[in-house]
């Protein structure tokens, strides 16, 4: 092709000229930041989170240190011996409060997240499989999956980690599930056990959604013509599963995740409030809540200390959600 | 139809008994129960128990037959004594189906320590014994046996019975105002849609949807009890069916413990926190139903004719939006029952989700597992339900 004009284009002229190409997370990260709720959403999380994951290092004072002659004590009050602020407050057993929210973000939050993952897991690899396959593979997991669902989630969940929790000391785990969740939780190995049976009940029951969606979300991709060219290629089945069905199945899945951890993290604030849940030296913003209720009518603040993070970060993971829904997909808006 | 209805009510047998099985295998690897209850009574030395006593215990709670016949009594009755038909035994009276009195085996190790062991049978529960019992008409058929812990020998369904009006007053006066709230705005916001009203009430519903109950429970004994009674204004009584005494509150007077004024005011907050926590799902529901009908070429045809905008609205779209509908109602059956754990032990609301906690932290299972049961088979006959009332209501879907 020859050139019309003599004079050659400086090189910057011709790169203004193209179309900058912007990957598709880069659109998606572009739509999100216009959605402040979720962005603002996002740096409260962040806060919060990063509290939770230095706690060991900004704790003012050890987790459990009781002290009967300074409890319940209001917000910026000073110890009565030794003079330390405590910023928040302290509890029914004059232990710190804001040191104990942060180990309890820990908890939570860690709990939340793991429950989410796991659930992601089994259910986009059996929802995967049920849409992908067809068939006897369809048809069983379709049958556990309207098995598992019609049992009413809160009284079985209540139920399992009641029997789990109240017979902790009679389970034995095995070390590769005790050790790295004693590590991420920052808790104590014995600890840890009620911690893992919690996220493990939460995790049985809860993958059913996302294998829906999933199973859903791959019948409709089957049917793409990209599939079927990748067939026509001569693809195996797990290489068309991994590199073409998966990704185009994936956005839908990212919401659901972010929705996902607003539910593990509500579950388990019930589960641990209502007293079958993580027990208390292990503190979780449920069991807190817990104890704070019944100090309420002469220390109203009580409440508000686990209850103000609770309702933050609830919010929050709606907000994300809903703002990575309207950026990854303009037409899912409800 | 018929042979559609005689297939679902097949399948809804088959996942009732699956999940009756899955109940009974929880329940049975649950620890405690009334021996350890004994057993607590020996180590504190309150009283000597003997081996009779034992006996006598597993006997009432049936924990010394064989766990296949304690399933199939517990779930049907069955077999409640010698199995006969027209005076002739089928199997011999004298199986054994049970052991009252495990024999014990001292093992004594090298090391000087001992173990007891449980082997063979020292006197055997036989067929003929199980006529003398009495029998549970087993849970299929609503008899849920005795509550081990909670009410001591009570009959659970008793217990039920005793909670379940408070649970269907509580769930099914929030479920009512929220569809009666909830679809007008849902409506409303859809054929408004991007007006401010539809901002502001999905703004609204969104946080109602995503605030968890505890939270809004417990902000609302602080606000409305705690705070307001503080300032001196009126303020709501925080939780319970009726107050154990009389109590004043600033501008309407003395309120008699007990009267219907006492019960109204308690019953106010945990009401509109589940009516709250409700609407947002019926209004959002019925919003994307309504834009989603409103797109319809029918519609747009209504609209072409010249029927007013108001018979467009209700006559063309709203009736179609409703047909989805249906499918949500079904799901309110199993909730009517069940009730609402979280809520109702922030109130101190003595339903059946309170009772399922009482029971749990008391462990006593039998109960947890008759309400798990009970709530199950709501929710198939609620799938059901929908199913029949879709065909009702959209007469294009034939259920074969």
């Amino acid at each position: 092709m020859a050139t019309t004009t003599s004079t050659p284009a400086a090189p910057g002229a011709i790169e203004r000229l193209q179309p900058r190409s912007e990957g598709q997370w880069a659109v998606v990260f572009r739509r999100f930041r216009r959605h402040r709720l979720a962005m603002a959403s996002l740096a409260i999380l962040i806060i919060i989170f990063g509290a939770s994951i230095l706690a060991p290092w900004i704790a003012p004072f050890p987790r459990d240190d009781i002290g009967l002659n300074r409890t319940r004590l209001p917000p910026m009050s000073a110890d009565p011996v030794t003079g330390q602020l405590h910023i928040l407050g302290t509890d029914h057993l004059g232990r710190d409060f804001f040191t104990r929210v942060i180990y309890a973000a820990r908890v939570s939050l860690m709990v939340a997240i793991s429950v989410t993952t796991l659930v992601a897991i089994i259910g986009s690899i059996l929802g995967l499989l049920s849409g992908f396959f067809g068939g006897w593979v369809d048809n069983t997991i379709s049958r556990i999956m309207e098995f598992v669902a019609t049992i009413p989630d809160l009284p079985i969940l209540l139920i399992l980690s009641a029997i789990m929790i109240q017979n902790a000391d009679l389970i034995v785990l095995p070390t590769w599930i005790i050790g790295p969740v004693a590590w991420i939780m920052a808790v104590p190995n014995r600890e840890a056990t009620q911690v893992a049976l919690l996220i493990l009940v939460l995790a049985s029951l809860g993958w059913v959604g996302v294998a829906r969606l999933m199973r859903g979300m791959v019948l409709q991709v089957r049917e793409m013509q990209y599939i079927e060219s990748a067939r026509a290629l001569g693809g195996s089945n797990a290489w068309i599963l991994i590199k073409h069905v998966f990704p185009n199945a994936f956005p839908p899945l990212i919401v659901a995740f972010t929705l996902g951890l607003n539910g593990a993290l509500v579950s388990e604030v019930a589960i641990s409030f209502l007293g079958f849940g993580v027990q208390d030296p292990t503190p979780t913003w449920g069991n807190m809540m817990g104890f704070a209720t019944s100090y309420m009518f002469n220390h109203p603040w009580m409440p508000l200390i686990p209850g103000l993070p609770i309702f933050l970060c609830s919010l929050a993971f709606n907000f994300i959600g809903d703002g990575l829904r309207d950026a990854l997909d303009p037409r899912l808006k409800l | 139809m018929t042979t559609y209805l005689v297939r679902r009510l097949i399948q809804m047998v088959i996942v009732t008994i699956l999940s009756a099985m899955l109940g009974y295998s929880l329940l049975y690897l649950a620890p405690g129960g009334p021996l350890l209850f004994l057993q607590q009574m020996q180590n504190t030395g309150q009283r000597r128990v003997t081996e009779e006593d034992i006996a006598r215990l597993k006997a009432r709670y049936e924990l010394d037959l064989y766990l296949p016949i304690r399933f199939t009594r517990w779930l049907a009755g069955f077999p409640a004594g010698p199995i006969q038909i027209g005076g002739v035994n089928l199997i011999p009276p004298d199986t054994v189906v049970g052991c009252a009195i495990p024999g014990q085996v001292r093992l004594r190790y090298p090391d000087g320590t001992v173990e007891i062991r449980e082997e063979g049978c020292v006197r055997d529960v036989t067929l003929a014994d199980l006529a003398e019992r009495r029998t549970s008409r087993g849970i299929l058929f609503g008899d849920f046996g005795l509550s081990q812990q909670i009410a001591r020998d009570r009959p659970i369904s008793d217990l039920l019975m005793s909670r379940l009006p408070y649970t269907i007053q509580l769930m099914g006066v929030s479920t009512l105002l929220a569809i009666l709230i909830g679809v007008p705005i849902g409506i409303y916001s859809a054929v408004r849609q991007y007006s401010r009203f539809d901002y502001a009430m999905t703004g609204i519903t969104f946080v109602g949807s995503s605030l968890p109950t505890l939270f809004m429970g417990v902000m609302a004994i602080l606000i409305f009890s705690v705070l307001a009674k503080d300032a001196g204004l009126p303020y709501l009584p925080s939780g319970g069916v009726r107050g154990i005494r009389d109590y004043t509150i600033p501008w309407i007077g003395t309120v008699q413990a007990g009267s219907t004024l006492d019960r109204t005011l308690r019953f106010i907050m945990p009401c509109a926190v589940l009516t709250f926590f409700n609407i947002a799902s019926w209004s959002r529901f019925i919003r994307s139903s309504m834009l989603e009908v409103l797109r319809q070429d029918y519609v747009r045809t209504a609209r072409a004719k010249g029927v007013r905008e108001r018979a467009v609205i209700t006559k063309h779209a709203l009736r179609n939006a409703l047909i989805p509908f249906v499918t949500l109602l079904a799901g309110v059956l199993p909730t009517l029952v069940a009730g609402a754990a979280v809520t109702e032990s922030v109130f101190n609301w003595p339903g059946m989700g309170r009772l399922l906690v009482d029971a749990l932290g008391n462990s006593d299972y039998t109960v947890a597992m008759a309400i798990l049961f009970i709530s199950t088979v709501l929710v198939l006959i609620g799938y059901l339900i929908s199913d029949i009332l879709y065909t009702v209501v959209d007469p294009r879907i034939r259920l074969t």
